[in-house]
């Protein structure tokens, strides 16, 4: 592919890292933690419905592990740019009734299949380390959340 | 039967099922079978014939159709462990 390969320093704004309370609903937490990308002009709001609506089909597919969800939907459901966004919730939320409890909410905005492989291949990095999901979960603030996440090692 | 082709799967064949491509090649670098191809779709893409073997999260099992044999399917509990995936491949491949 010609285009450069982008890592999570490159699609991650720091104004796209949150940390919340809690939510109420599974559905709720899909609308908190897309809307950064809907504020920035990433992701139409009709990928929040999209997602919700993917979930409903296939179930909640993108729960990769214990503590740890990557939404996402596809791009022709209302992508306008690659971007990621990060929301951690202190009080966890479950997207099915028998768990796991997720408390660290990566959302995916990809434009195709393929161009956002240099940033998948940081986060399986740092997520195949189960340490790394609960310091996440329990970053101080926003800005560490931020380093903690965008640090992650690039892999060529 | 022989794998020689592998279809990671996920409901929108672009997130998890890419994690999944990748630590497939990971485990494949380790097992010395680099010669296998591995390939990542969404889970409507799954179909005999597609691929030797299909790999899916445990929620979307489901969608793998009837009338592929259970050899052919690789269910993980957990898609970003590559303790399980490995043991699972090893277990596929017979090694």
């Amino acid at each position: 592919m010609a285009q450069e390969v982008k890592t999570l320093a490159d699609m991650v704004l720091r104004e796209n890292v949150q940390i919340l309370d809690g939510v109420d609903t599974w559905e709720e937490a899909i609308r908190v933690a897309v809307q950064p990308l809907v504020d920035g002009g990433f992701v139409e709001p009709r990928y929040i419905d999209g997602i919700i609506e993917n979930t409903h089909e296939m179930g909640p597919y993108y729960v990769l592990c214990p503590d740890l969800a990557l939404l996402h939907a596809r791009p022709e459901q209302g992508v306008i740019k690659q971007q990621v966004a990060l929301t951690i919730v202190r009080n966890p939320v479950r997207f099915k009734p028998e768990g796991p409890d997720v408390r660290v909410l990566v959302t995916l905005a990809a434009i195709d299949a393929d161009s956002h492989i240099g940033a998948m291949q940081q986060l399986a990095v740092l997520f195949g380390d189960p340490d790394n999901i609960t310091r996440l979960a329990e970053a101080p603030d926003a800005d560490a959340a931020y380093e903690l996440f965008v640090g992650a090692p690039a892999v060529e | 039967m022989e794998i020689k082709k592998i279809m990671c799967a996920c409901g929108s064949g672009l997130g998890s099922s890419m994690l999944v491509e990748m630590n497939i090649k990971d485990v494949l670098k380790k097992l010395g079978r680099e010669d296998v191809q591995v390939f990542h779709s969404v889970t409507g893409d799954i179909r005999l014939g597609a691929a030797d073997l299909f790999v899916v999260g445990r929620d979307l099992a489901a969608f793998i159709p009837s009338d592929i044999p259970e050899e052919q399917h690789c269910i993980l509990t957990n898609i970003v462990d590559k303790k399980e995936l490995e043991a699972k491949l090893r277990e596929k491949f017979g090694m």
